[in-house]
């Protein structure tokens, strides 16, 4: 190999080359960067398109089953996509959780008048699941605006630091998205989920200790009741939201009712649920901790806590750890075969700190979708 | 437009590859640098013609459903593919084929591939 600067004649041509190379990438680097980032975002764009609109299609079939016209199931669609919520206003945060709280029950009622309305002759559970199908057909939908929103406006203004932003945040988005797009199945067939494992658990625990459907305590707070069990001579409230439909219920309400009817008399508030995993951890680990574990916007949480301070309730939490995929798509395997690990780490927890006579509330965080009584 | 980028690139690759190859020889002589920096650069705009636009979609069929059924009085296992309307604790009316024993759907789920493990 022989590579040397270029004698006589020639040099000329390659200062030229360096020279132009030197002025282009000075002057027009920055427009062949944004360049490539603005395809890089429409990439990922048309991927997001895709899956907003067979999530939409995947909804309208799902409404469709219940007698209405696909073309009204659409156009009822369509309008409902665009729904928000406006957060309460936080300048003044004081009695904001219940501002929020309501919204929150202001919104849901929104949602079961809409499905009530296109599918008048669908059971309860049916109904439930079709909500949560629509609300997956609408975060699909708002992730889809959203990038668009960025990059036409970043195209638009040429404002490299929106363009940037939205590229780089794009993998996740798009990973989020993805989620979100399997999980459609899992919602429209009423599939248990990944997050319903909190219930199951204590499900699972509560027909240990002769507990049935029957026996099941409806309506506690909306759409969360529990079992009345005895384990190892303590009262145990095995707390969960009703199913086999899709609901999450308002068990942190229902965990401070419970509390209040017992005037404090609880020795333990045990929280059970889902947790987001850290890439690298295996799925379906079990861990344990203290305070409440349970993912709402805030009032569910801030009720269990205010209830356990104000009575000086011991509060602990065991997660089962998932990535998003699994919390939200079809129960993984791995998720399901932990539940005895759980059991017996709740039978630890009752045993060693609770005394026999105690009354302790064991609550099943997550959706219910699939996941009989 | 996206086989014709990938021929494209892949001819501009291979002509990047030539001419960088002819400048690292003995022929090239006083040009040798300047055939070795057009080489390098012919080559890396054909692998960036390869390489660029969407990947192409991975057409992955969707992870079957199976639903496990387990006898309420012995060790009788079934796992069969999800239909509609089962789900997790429903009693079957069916009755278990070893003991005529009552049935229970213990489980609906999916079995994802086990991602490769990392170092750490």
């Amino acid at each position: 190999m022989q590579i040397g600067l270029p004698e006589g004649d020639y040099s000329w041509i390659l200062n030229l080359v360096f020279f132009g190379f030197i002025i282009t990438m000075s002057l027009y680097g920055q427009k062949i960067q944004m360049w490539q980032w603005l395809k890089q975002i429409e990439a990922g764009l048309i991927e997001l398109k895709r899956m907003a609109i067979e999530s939409r299609q995947s909804a309208i079939d799902a409404f469709k089953e219940h007698g209405t016209e696909e073309e009204e199931v659409a156009k009822e669609i369509d309008r409902w996509l665009d729904y928000f919520t406006i957060m309460p206003v936080d300048l003044d945060p004081a009695g904001i959780l219940t501002r929020l709280d309501h919204l929150l029950d202001q919104r849901r009622d929104r949602f079961q008048e809409f499905v009530t309305d296109l599918t008048p002759d669908a059971s309860n559970s049916e109904r439930m699941n079709l909500e949560n199908t629509l609300e997956v057909t609408q975060v699909l939908s708002l992730i889809f605006r959203i990038v668009r929103h960025f990059y036409l406006l970043g195209k638009k203004t040429g404002s490299t630091i929106m363009v940037m932003q939205v590229q780089m945040i794009m993998p996740e988005l798009l990973r989020l998205a993805k989620a979100y797009s399997d999980a459609m199945e899992a919602f429209a067939q009423g599939k248990p989920i990944g997050d319903g494992i909190g219930p199951l658990v204590v499900t699972k625990l509560a027909r240990e200790y002769e507990a049935t459907p029957e026996t099941y305590v409806h309506e506690v707070t909306k759409e969360v009741g529990y079992y009345p069990i005895e384990v190892e001579g303590r009262t145990v409230y095995a707390l969960r939201a009703t199913g086999p439909g899709g609901t999450v219920g308002k068990p942190g309400f229902a965990v401070k009712k419970i509390v209040a009817d017992n005037k404090g008399k609880i020795a333990r508030i045990i929280t059970v649920d889902a947790a987001l995993k850290l890439e690298g951890e295996e799925m379906g680990r079990v861990s344990e901790g203290t305070g409440a574990a349970i993912g709402d916007p805030g009032p569910e949480k801030y009720a269990i806590e205010q209830a356990a301070t104000e009575y000086g309730i011991g509060i602990e939490a065991i997660v089962i750890k998932e990535d998003e995929a699994a919390a939200v798509g079809v129960m993984d395997k791995r998720v399901l075969d932990s539940v005895p690990e759980v059991i017996e780490r709740i039978k630890i927890a009752i045993t060693k700190r609770t005394k026999p006579g105690d009354k302790i509330i064991l609550a099943g965080i997550g959706n219910t979708i699939g996941i009989g009584l | 437009m996206g086989t014709i980028s990938k021929i494209l690139g892949l001819a501009l690759t291979a002509g990047g590859a030539v001419i960088l190859a002819y400048g690292m020889g003995p022929d090239a002589g006083g040009l040798s640098f300047i055939l070795f920096t057009v080489g390098l650069v012919v080559m890396s705009v054909g692998f960036s013609l390869l390489t660029a636009g969407r990947k192409k979609e991975e057409v992955k069929a969707s992870l079957p459903t199976v639903t496990e059924i387990r006898c309420n009085g012995c060790d009788f296992k079934e796992i069969r593919d999800y239909e509609k309307g089962d789900y997790i604790l429903k009693p079957l009316e069916a009755n278990c084929p070893k003991c005529n024993g009552k049935m229970t759907i213990e489980g609906v789920y999916v079995v994802r591939e086990e991602s490769d493990q990392d170092r750490f």
